[in-house]
Formats: C-alpha cells, sequence, structure tokens
C-alpha cells in the first residue's frame, strides 16, 4: 500500500510537470501580450518594448519558466502583471466563490442521481425506468449554457423566485443572498452533471443485483428490492466515489462557463478575464492550481479505493 | 511625431463602446422630477461604475478607470481641464508662457498640503516633473520629451522650459505626467496614496468598491460630501438594478438600450465625449489605397441611421471632435450618397469588392451589420472577422495586417495619429504632417487651432479613415444629487462641487 502511494504520488508530480509545461508553452501561442494592452493606442513600438521589458516579458523562455516554477516551489503563485496583486490571494479570494459553488453542484447532482439512479435500476424493464433513463439520456446531453438560460428563464423570468446573475456585493457576510445567487447556478451544473452520474448509478446497480451476494440475500428470503438496496447498495457505493472523483473535473469546466453565464465573480471568470487581458502569469498559476486540483481528487480517490477495496489489494 | 496620451484604450473604449454599441432608439433627456433639497455635508454619494482600475498606480499604469476618479479628486496637478476639456489652474494659481512658447512659469497656491499633512513646495512639482522627464516607465514620458529643464527659482514658483514651443504640453501637464507627489515618498502607490486632492482613499475592496473620504485640511474649497464610494458593476443590466433597487445614486455609462428603466427615478444626462469611433482604412494596401474606394466606401454609409441604430453618438466627419481645437464640420465633405459611390467604385474597377472588417469582439454587433447592408447596397461584400482585443492590437495595430477596422479612439486632442506615417492607419500626406508640426509650434492658441483645423479637413477630404460617430455617454443621477458633471466623465469624474440632500 505504502508502495503504490509512494508511485502513485511520483506520478501525480510528474504530471503536475508536464502539465506546467504544456499550460507554459501554450499560453506562449496566443497573439499579442500584455505590455501592448498597457500601452495602449497611443503608445509607440519603442515604449511598447521599454515596458515589456520592465515586465520581465523579453526574458528567455526558459528563464521566465524556471522563475515562475521555481515561485510555485516555494509556494508563491506569483503576481498579476497588470494589477501587481498576488495570484495567490486572488484566486483564494475567488475560491470563496467558485467552491461552494462546486460543493453546491456536487450536493445536487448526487441529490438527484443517486435515488434516481437505484429506482431506475429497480424499474428496469418497465415503463418507469424506461422512462428514467431516456430522461438521464437527455438531460446528460444537454449543454450547460442552455440548461442554465432555461433555468433563467422559469425561475428569474416567469416565476421571480431567484436572481439571473450576480452575486451580492457584500459576498459572504449576508450569506442568505449569496446562497441565493449561487442556487440557479449549481442547479445547472447540478442537474446535468446529475443526470451523467445517474446513468452511472444505474448501471452500478444493476451489475450488484447480478452479483452472487445480492442473489444468495434473495435466496434467504428477502425480496430482489430489498436484497438490493441492503446488500447490493453499499457495494455500489464505493465506484460511485470513483466516478464522483472524476465529476470534480466536469464540475469546474462547468464552472468557467456558468460563472461566466450568471456573471458569478469566481475563478473562472477570473480566468477568462485574465486570457483576455494576456495577464499570462496569472493565467498560467490558475490553470495550474485547478489542474492540480483535479490530479489530487484522482491521487485521493485512488488511494481511497485501494484501501477500502480488498479486490484490488489482491491482484497488485 | 508626438505621443500625448498612452492610456489603455481598452478599458476607456470596453466603457464607452459598450455604452453606445447597442441598437434602439435615442432616449429622450429627462427634466429633474423634483428640485434638489438641502445638501446634507454629511452625506454619502454612490456612483455605479463599468470597469476598476487593475491598479491605483496611475504614474505607472495607463487607462482611463485610474484617471477617471483619481485626477481632481486624490492627485492634483498644476493645471487641470474643465468637462469642455478646457485647460485651467489647480495648484497653480497663474501660469504665464512666454512669448516664444519656451518658458512657462507656474505660481504655486498657498497652503497646500499633502494628504500626510506635508506642505507642498515647488521642489515637490520639480521632483515629480524631473521623474516624468527622466523614467521612461512612467506615465507621460514621452509628452515631456521636449523639456529641457524644470527648476524652482523660490518655494512657490515652478519653471519649465522647453526645447521648442509645442502647443500640446501644457495639455499634457492635465493628465497623469502633471500629477504632483511628493518629494521621496515612499507610499506604496498600487494600494494607497498621498495627493493634495479634495479625497482621500480610505478603502480599496478589490472587485467591489473604491471609497474616498472628504479631505478636511484640504487647500481649497471643500468637497460637498462627507464620502464617495464608488460600486464596480462591470455587468449593464446589473448596473441599472442597482440603480432601481436605490444601490447607487449616479449611474454611469448607461446602456442606451436600458435607459429608459431609469426614467423617472433619475435624471438621464447626455454628455459629450472625445471619443471618436474610427472606420480605419489600411491606407498603404490594396484597393484601399485607392482614394476614390475609400471616399464610395464613406460615402455609402448613412451615418444617421447608424447613430440611430447605436442609441447614442452625434456624426462627426472629420477627426477632431468637438471637445478638441481645430474642430470644424466636415459633414460636407461626404454626403450620404449610395448612387455616387457605387459610380466611384466602376471608376476604380473594383465592382466586386470584397473587404474583411476586423473589430474587438467587445463593440458588438451593431455596427458591422449596418456597415455589411450599407456596403451591400453598393456592391461591397463586409466580412467581419472579430477577434479579442489583444490580438487586435498584435494584427491590426502593431502589424498593420486589415483591410478595414473599427475602434473607438477615445484620448483626446490625437489628431497627430493621422500626420503619423507609422501609424496603423498608414495615412501619408505630407502637407498634413507639414500643417500639424507647425500647429505644434505656433504660440498662439487660435492660430494653431485654425492649423489643425486645415489639416483635419485634409485628411477627411483624403478619406483617411471614416468618423462613424462622436460617442455621447449618458448618466443617471438620482434627484438627490446636484452638481455630478456630464461631459468628458469616461475620463475624469471631478466630484468636488458634487452635493447630496438628505430627502427627496
Amino acid at each position: 500500500m505504502v508502495r503504490y502511494a509512494l508511485v502513485r504520488g511520483a506520478l501525480l508530480i510528474a504530471g503536475l510537470l508536464v502539465s506546467s509545461v504544456l499550460i507554459f508553452l501554450t499560453l506562449r501561442v496566443f497573439p499579442g501580450d500584455v505590455a501592448q494592452l498597457i500601452a495602449g493606442t497611443q503608445a509607440s513600438p519603442t515604449e511598447v518594448e521599454a515596458l515589456r521589458e520592465s515586465l520581465g516579458l523579453n526574458r528567455p523562455l526558459v528563464a521566465q519558466y524556471t522563475d515562475w516554477i521555481g515561485g510555485i516551489f516555494r509556494g508563491d503563485l506569483g503576481t498579476s502583471l497588470l494589477s501587481g496583486a498576488s495570484v495567490g490571494e486572488e484566486l483564494f479570494l475567488k475560491a470563496q466563490v467558485t467552491v461552494p459553488l462546486g460543493i453546491m453542484s456536487l450536493l445536487i447532482a448526487i441529490l438527484i442521481a443517486v435515488p434516481f439512479g437505484i429506482l431506475a435500476a429497480i424499474l428496469r424493464g418497465r415503463r418507469g425506468g424506461t422512462a428514467l433513463s431516456v430522461g438521464a439520456q437527455t438531460l446528460a446531453a444537454v449543454p450547460v449554457v442552455w440548461a442554465g438560460m432555461m433555468l433563467i428563464v422559469v425561475f428569474s423570468v416567469w416565476l421571480g423566485w431567484l436572481p439571473p446573475q450576480g452575486f451580492p456585493r457584500t459576498g459572504w457576510s449576508t450569506p442568505g443572498r449569496a446562497i441565493e445567487s449561487l442556487l440557479l447556478p449549481a442547479l445547472t451544473i447540478g442537474i446535468v452533471e446529475g443526470a451523467m452520474l445517474m446513468r452511472f448509478v444505474r448501471s452500478a446497480t444493476l451489475q450488484a443485483a447480478g452479483q452472487d451476494f445480492v442473489r444468495t440475500a434473495a435466496a434467504k428470503g428477502l425480496t430482489r428490492t430489498r436484497a438490493l438496496i441492503q446488500h447490493g447498495i453499499p457495494a455500489v457505493g464505493l465506484s460511485i466515489i470513483t466516478v464522483l472523483g472524476l465529476q470534480v473535473a466536469g464540475i469546474i469546466v462547468g464552472s468557467v462557463v456558468i460563472e461566466q453565464l450568471f456573471t458569478l465573480p469566481g475563478i473562472g471568470r477570473m480566468l477568462v478575464a485574465d486570457v483576455g487581458t494576456r495577464d499570462l502569469i496569472k493565467v498560467q498559476s490558475e490553470l495550474l492550481v485547478l489542474t492540480g486540483f483535479v490530479l489530487v481528487v484522482g491521487f485521493v480517490v485512488d488511494l481511497v479505493h485501494r484501501a477500502i477495496d480488498p479486490r484490488q489489494r489482491e491482484a497488485a | 511625431m508626438l505621443r500625448r496620451t498612452r492610456r489603455l484604450a481598452l478599458i476607456s473604449a470596453l466603457a464607452a463602446a459598450a455604452v453606445v454599441l447597442s441598437a434602439c432608439s435615442g432616449t429622450p433627456d429627462q427634466a429633474p422630477s423634483t428640485s434638489p433639497g438641502k445638501p446634507d455635508p454629511d452625506a454619502t454619494l454612490h456612483v455605479g461604475l463599468v470597469l476598476e482600475p487593475s491598479n491605483l498606480d496611475i504614474r505607472h499604469t495607463s487607462g482611463a478607470a485610474i484617471e477617471q476618479i483619481l485626477i481632481d479628486n486624490i492627485y492634483e496637478g498644476l493645471v487641470t481641464r474643465t468637462q469642455e476639456n478646457e485647460i485651467e489652474g489647480r495648484l497653480a494659481s497663474d501660469y504665464e508662457v512666454s512669448e516664444d512658447g519656451l518658458t512657462y512659469t507656474f505660481t504655486l497656491n498657498d497652503g497646500i498640503l499633502f494628504h500626510d499633512g506635508t506642505a507642498l513646495t515647488s521642489a515637490d512639482v520639480v521632483a515629480s516633473y524631473e521623474t516624468v522627464r527622466t523614467d521612461a516607465t512612467v506615465q507621460g514620458n514621452a509628452e515631456f520629451a521636449a523639456v529641457e529643464s524644470v527648476t524652482a527659482p523660490d518655494a512657490t514658483t515652478v519653471e519649465i522650459t522647453l526645447s521648442e514651443p509645442n502647443q500640446n504640453f501644457l495639455f499634457a501637464l492635465t493628465g497623469p505626467a502633471g500629477l504632483v507627489f511628493k518629494k521621496g515618498d515612499k507610499t506604496d502607490l498600487k494600494t494607497a496614496e498621498n495627493g493634495t486632492g479634495p479625497f482621500t482613499l480610505t478603502r480599496w475592496n478589490k472587485g467591489s468598491t473604491i471609497t474616498f473620504a472628504r479631505n478636511d485640511d484640504y487647500w481649497g474649497e471643500k468637497a460637498g460630501v462627507a464620502e464617495v464610494e464608488f460600486q464596480y458593476i462591470p455587468d449593464f443590466t446589473a448596473g441599472v438594478n442597482a440603480a432601481i433597487a436605490g444601490d447607487v445614486d449616479v449611474l454611469t455609462a448607461v446602456d442606451p438600450n436600458l435607459a429608459s428603466q431609469l426614467e423617472g427615478d433619475f435624471t438621464l444626462t447626455k454628455g459629450r465625449t472625445t471619443d471618436k469611433a474610427t472606420l480605419a482604412f489600411n491606407n498603404k494596401k490594396a484597393p484601399l489605397d485607392d482614394v476614390r474606394v475609400r471616399e464610395a466606401l464613406r460615402l455609402a454609409i448613412d451615418h444617421d441611421a447608424l447613430i440611430e441604430a447605436v442609441g447614442a453618438g452625434t456624426t462627426l466627419y472629420g477627426p477632431i471632435p468637438e471637445l478638441d481645437p481645430g474642430y470644424e464640420d466636415l459633414s460636407d465633405v461626404v454626403p450620404y450618397d449610395p448612387e455616387k459611390a457605387k459610380e466611384l467604385l466602376a471608376e476604380a474597377g473594383q465592382e466586386d469588392l470584397e473587404l474583411t472588417l476586423t473589430i474587438p469582439t467587445f463593440y458588438g454587433t451593431t455596427v458591422p451589420k449596418v456597415l455589411i447592408s450599407d456596403f451591400e447596397k453598393v456592391g461591397v461584400t463586409l466580412d467581419v472577422d472579430s477577434v479579442e482585443f489583444p490580438a487586435w492590437l498584435e494584427d491590426v495595430y502593431t502589424n498593420h495586417d486589415y483591410d478595414l477596422s473599427f475602434v473607438l479612439h477615445v484620448e483626446p486632442r490625437d489628431f497627430g495619429n493621422f500626420a503619423n506615417p507609422d501609424y496603423y492607419f498608414g495615412y501619408d500626406n505630407a502637407e498634413v504632417q507639414d500643417l500639424y508640426s507647425q500647429a505644434q509650434a505656433e504660440v498662439d492658441p487660435d492660430k494653431s487651432a485654425e492649423l489643425l483645423a486645415q489639416a483635419a479637413r485634409l485628411v477627411s477630404e483624403d478619406h483617411a479613415a471614416d468618423w462613424l460617430y462622436n460617442g455621447e455617454t449618458i448618466t443617471a443621477v438620482s434627484p438627490i444629487v446636484s452638481g455630478f458633471p456630464e461631459d468628458s466623465i469616461n475620463s475624469r469624474i471631478n466630484l468636488a462641487g458634487v452635493t447630496v440632500s438628505a430627502e427627496k
């Protein structure tokens, strides 16, 4: 187990390093730079060049890269080229919108997926089961943006229950309003992700239903449904955790789109804005933090899985 | 070629563009519903703005968003400019320009204090301007290119000598270049300040609000409100909602589309600006190097209809807007005439012309749509290439790789771009360049303006570009507020004379 964790940990670090190089290089492909943007449309090429030099954008790529990654190893995510503000601090600030949004989305996804997934499995072959499956299939195929717009139309425009966009200026000091403004976006991601997860729960449940221990329980006199719920579902739980880990990546991607749509001041919106202003050091660090987050979730899920599931240990 | 202003055009352009670029009919000005009550000296003024500065270091960062709130309120220069873009003394009670236009003598007002309590002397002015002159990373360095020396004959006098007369120099001093900072100050200007203005900075809640408090030790007339809170609301609908909900007393840069929602509760003012919505022609690239093609394109545009579609703005047929010296009504140069446009295109052998318009994404689709349909009527197919602003800067501005381009040029007095053959317009006319340098060197402002007007007419007659409209900015002001400036507020909001009454 320890050896596995070490190998898996080394892989995680290697993955991060490779990602950092990829992030660094791909961002260099963008046309335009922040120096030109700061200088504006009245600046001469020499002035822009002077600015570029003072910002350190003239230095060789290798030096720029090692500086950046060196800072990260010391826990310094760098400073914004435009504002001179600490990237780490701003990420922390924006995370106060994005993290609650992610958690709410995940909870909604689970609340939808688990009961309906199991129900769909139990009702397999019956009309209700088919309807649930088709519904999940359809919802999972819906683009997040469209789902968001539909929810805005229904809950904000028609019913007037929830704000269509924005986050209270006062932030979490008015928790009620903060939660209110996150509900629709979380619902949007949660429904789409939940529909995808539901299909997985359904098939995992069905698979469990076919397992020997469930059949044994049924043979001992439990109804098929009860056998499934009492013995099958707990076994399914583990694989759901794995899929949830993957789901986190989907929620992060979803939040970039959703924060744009609902004008939420979170990490996704910050990322889009920073790409727009070519604040590359900031974008690099933000992307690396997000990549790192997804990789770490994967790492933890793998370890947990291995620690819990005896079959995997034997296979190793 | 002098580059007088260096500011982040993106920011101001964005704000101004978003204000005017949306299809709707004009909004009628609204008379105040009630007359303002008695001013409350303890009141807080809440102002809604669109674009927040990226930092507050006005010495090193360009951008209308910074200048808009900091100049005159927090920091002051020897001179400043009025809403009409006219120059007047500020820290200087008096100034004199020598006959040859080379020596500027300023006399400082009495009792000026920095916010930390230190008295301002001419030595602070000399130190500030020496920095601008010698440090290339400081805003306005290029504008000080002709400055030979800055000296202080005594504690209240500052003398600046130029190597050659420069009609624009005094105007440059109204911008970031002219601001006076304390000599040897160690304040971190990115987040704090030590100015001399009627307000002090109390708090900056990044991404949300900036708060000013009245400076009770101000050397001049004290501000009319105890506190000002700027709320940054990047979304236009959210801004209008905030105004309706009573969160802001003044909303700047109101989207013309949404203005009608504020009628009744607010007075809507339409302010003049120096924003020139410029349809640039690549004068160096075929077929736009042919003046007949350029003229045809201008004749094909129905400017009045375009302004109606945009929702705000006035016509502008030349490179100089009304608020700048040298303005002249040039509408006679290109009356709307699609038939003549077709003839000119035929004459130039360009009957099946296909052109690309490169436009930054934040300007929306109203202008391109109108242009496509106007050009179609004269047989020109317009492809629209909507790109991110940094990509626009690289392709169009730096590499000059474009046919037609659209950008809102917001800087005042930027006519020099048409006298610079290396500017992205690629317009090269020796006569214009000559007139412009004469205008710069001319000591008499009226004569200088006259020369500029001549040059501007030449540029328009050469159809170096088309000026689609002169931008207007809509401001919604609550009846409890009085004295809020109307014109040029996308570059300056002078709050000293604003008051708020306790009740409606």
